[in-house]
């Protein structure tokens, strides 16, 4: 019976999981190319006009990264993010404002779909009707997205190992013509009996050359493979919570509406409380800041550490992972105690 | 007793759209419930389908309780419900199959034949079917030889005259395999046809509940007396309203009695007619819709 179940919501979601798994594969790979301009052309290009002006890149990147930039660098990992470092920079199609904005739109409009939205069509009274148990309904969501979500997760690693592959090995574009060494230069200006020194300029110093494919220019397919526990996480989370708010609903589009309000004002607070300081203590209140893929891409602790709520030391170490997973079960949970109990309306 | 409810009773607030619901319908037997829109017909349905929970009382199928022990009850009925929504990206047969699947099943093998009878293409998508063809397919699925219990609200909505008599007689097959049947209408012709009970439902409370035959024994009798004064008794005789000289009766009883009273009050005019039910649902409701 369930497993009838399954396949008929299989079966109407197949149209929508191969364009949202085709996008998210797609935008990997474009994000590939992207990354494979900005390490391998851009990056050595403004290191080479910083050589030649005499300015330091890391000041270069203070300029550009302050003020309204702050946002930029939020939107790409923070100030952890190495931009010269290929897999850095390729994590970051990870947590791209448009893969995000594409995996909320999957899972809201998925369950707030899976009830609210039977019971406004009609035909939830039609499948109740059946010796169905609403607990079973609840269940065969629940088993759907233990197969949606991983096929989700390996089309954005899928994606990725696609577009590594096409820009593989990164090659760093030469551009020592433009590059100059300054040598240390010593000038002495008279004018009207006052005289000037410059001396020691010795900036203009040339990126360290990498070999094609080697250290930061390295590109590890399988690591993006970490990612995929994030993302899940992330859908997992949102599906329960909407699909919570769908127990009670009675209308689609209103349960729509709550989930992507609510979506959106967390985004929005984990965003500003990135870039405004007072503003962070709510940041955990948020699903985005338990959604860290760069860590697991990257080697790094899968923990939180809720340091905005303590001065910005560690306060206590939490998997990011468990919080998400937690609260998509914990949705589930509620989802299955509200719709067990409730009344189902006639259809209008 | 195949179902069976006790003060079964379902109030949303002050309002209480089903008031005590106290019924019993047996194997084999077509029960049919009369009453107006808002009268707590289709909340009685859906309190019975376990789509709704009582605020008190209870209903049970076949001894399971159809809110606390849902599944098995339902496996016990198939429904048809009044608003009838389907799943519009399947086929006629796509449905009947995922239906089916969930009462772990096959379909039907005389599948086609009975689509066939219905005049209907169950291999053309839902989305394309008129809400007549619709219901046609709603009725292949309804019409299941192995519910124990059939419940239809208003089954005839939208049938054409031709099929309306069908589902009547696929009604009676029911019957005769023994299912019982439990619908609600407005149309007393068609409870009247089928309906081995009936009961009249008002303002959520069921106000009348008699088996068809004894409607059937019973008279409606109108007469114009030739004078106001007062009028001999009968027995089983019974006085609904009187007007100065017209007086409205209902009777039960031998109909050489009654001719024998009619020639002693000596009318100057009088009816007599089967009680049926458009008295009964009258004397409820008021005029017949």
């Amino acid at each position: 019976m369930t497993k009838t179940l399954v396949f008929k919501i299989l079966r109407d979601l197949r149209l929508v999981l191969f364009v949202t798994t085709t996008l998210l594969c797609l935008f990997q790979v474009f994000w590939a190319k992207i990354m494979e301009r900005i390490i391998a052309q851009l990056a050595p290009f403004f290191h080479g006009m910083a050589g030649y002006s005499g300015i330091d890149i890391s000041d270069m990147e203070k300029v550009v990264f302050d003020g309204p930039g702050k946002l930029m660098r939020t939107f790409i990992g923070g100030d952890s993010v190495d931009l010269n470092n290929a897999m850095d920079m390729f994590s970051v199609g990870y947590i791209h404002p448009l893969v995000q904005t594409i995996l909320c739109i999957w899972a809201i409009g998925r369950a707030a779909g899976a009830l609210a939205g039977e019971i406004d069509r009609g035909t939830m009274e039609l499948l109740l009707s059946q010796p169905v148990g609403r607990g079973a309904v609840i269940v065969a969501h629940l088993i759907v997205d233990l197969i949606t979500i991983p096929i989700i997760c390996l089309s954005l690693w899928l994606g990725s190992a696609i577009g590594c592959t096409l820009v593989a090995p990164l090659t760093l574009k030469d551009y020592d013509n433009m590059i100059q060494p300054m040598k240390p230069l010593q000038i002495e200006l008279g004018v009207a009996g006052l005289q000037f020194k410059v001396r020691d300029i010795s900036v203009g110093k040339s990126p360290p050359k990498i070999e094609a494919g080697k250290g930061k220019l390295e590109l590890r397919p399988m690591d993006f493979g970490g990612a995929m526990l994030a993302v899940a996480s992330l859908l997992f989370s949102i599906t329960g919570v909407t699909m919570a708010i769908s127990a009670f609903g009675r209308f689609r589009f209103r349960v729509l509406g709550i989930s992507v309000f609510l979506v959106l004002i967390m985004f929005l607070t984990n965003v500003i409380g990135q870039v405004w300081e007072p503003f962070s203590i709510l940041r955990p209140f948020t699903i985005f800041y338990y959604y860290q893929p760069q860590p697991l891409i990257l080697g790094k602790p899968w923990m939180v550490t809720f340091a905005e709520w303590n001065s910005g030391k560690p306060l206590v170490h939490v998997p990011f992972l468990l919080v998400l997973f937690g609260l998509g079960g914990f949705g589930y949970l509620i989802a299955g105690r509200i719709f067990s109990q409730r009344d189902i309306p006639a259809p209008i | 007793m195949l179902l069976e409810t006790q003060a079964l009773t379902k109030r949303y607030g002050d309002f209480t759209a089903l008031d005590a619901l106290d019924m019993r319908i047996d194997q084999g037997e077509v029960f049919g419930l009369l009453g107006p829109n808002g009268a707590g017909k289709s909340t009685a349905l859906r309190l019975i389908l376990g789509f709704l929970k009582p605020t008190s009382g209870s209903s049970s199928i076949a001894g399971h309780d159809s809110w606390t022990d849902g599944v098995r009850a339902r496996k016990k009925i198939a429904y048809l419900p009044g608003e009838l929504r389907l799943y519009e990206n399947m086929t006629g047969r796509q449905l009947l199959d995922f239906l089916s699947g969930l009462r772990g099943r096959p379909v039907r093998t005389d599948l086609q034949k009975i689509a066939t009878h219905f005049d209907i293409d169950i291999d053309a998508p839902l989305a394309t079917m008129s809400s007549g063809m619709k219901r046609k397919v709603a009725l292949l699925l309804v019409l299941d030889p192995y519910a124990d219990l059939i419940i239809m609200d208003e089954p005839t909505n939208t049938l054409d005259p031709t099929m309306r008599e069908i589902l009547l007689d696929e009604v009676r097959q029911a019957r005769k395999r023994g299912q019982a049947v439990f619908f609600s209408s407005h149309v007393m012709s068609e409870v009247e046809a089928v309906c081995d009970r009936v009961g009249v439902i008002r303002k959520g409370k069921l106000v009348f509940s008699e088996k068809m035959n004894a409607l059937r024994t019973g008279r409606q009798v109108k007469i114009k007396l030739p004078s106001d004064g007062p009028v001999s008794e009968l027995d089983g005789l019974n006085l609904v309203w009187r007007r100065e000289r017209f007086l409205h009766l209902e009777y039960s009883g031998s109909l050489e009695n009654l001719m024998e009273w009619i020639a002693r009050v000596a009318p100057e005019d009088f009816s007599v007619e089967p009680m049926g039910l458009e008295g009964i649902y009258r004397k409820f409701h008021g005029e017949p819709q």
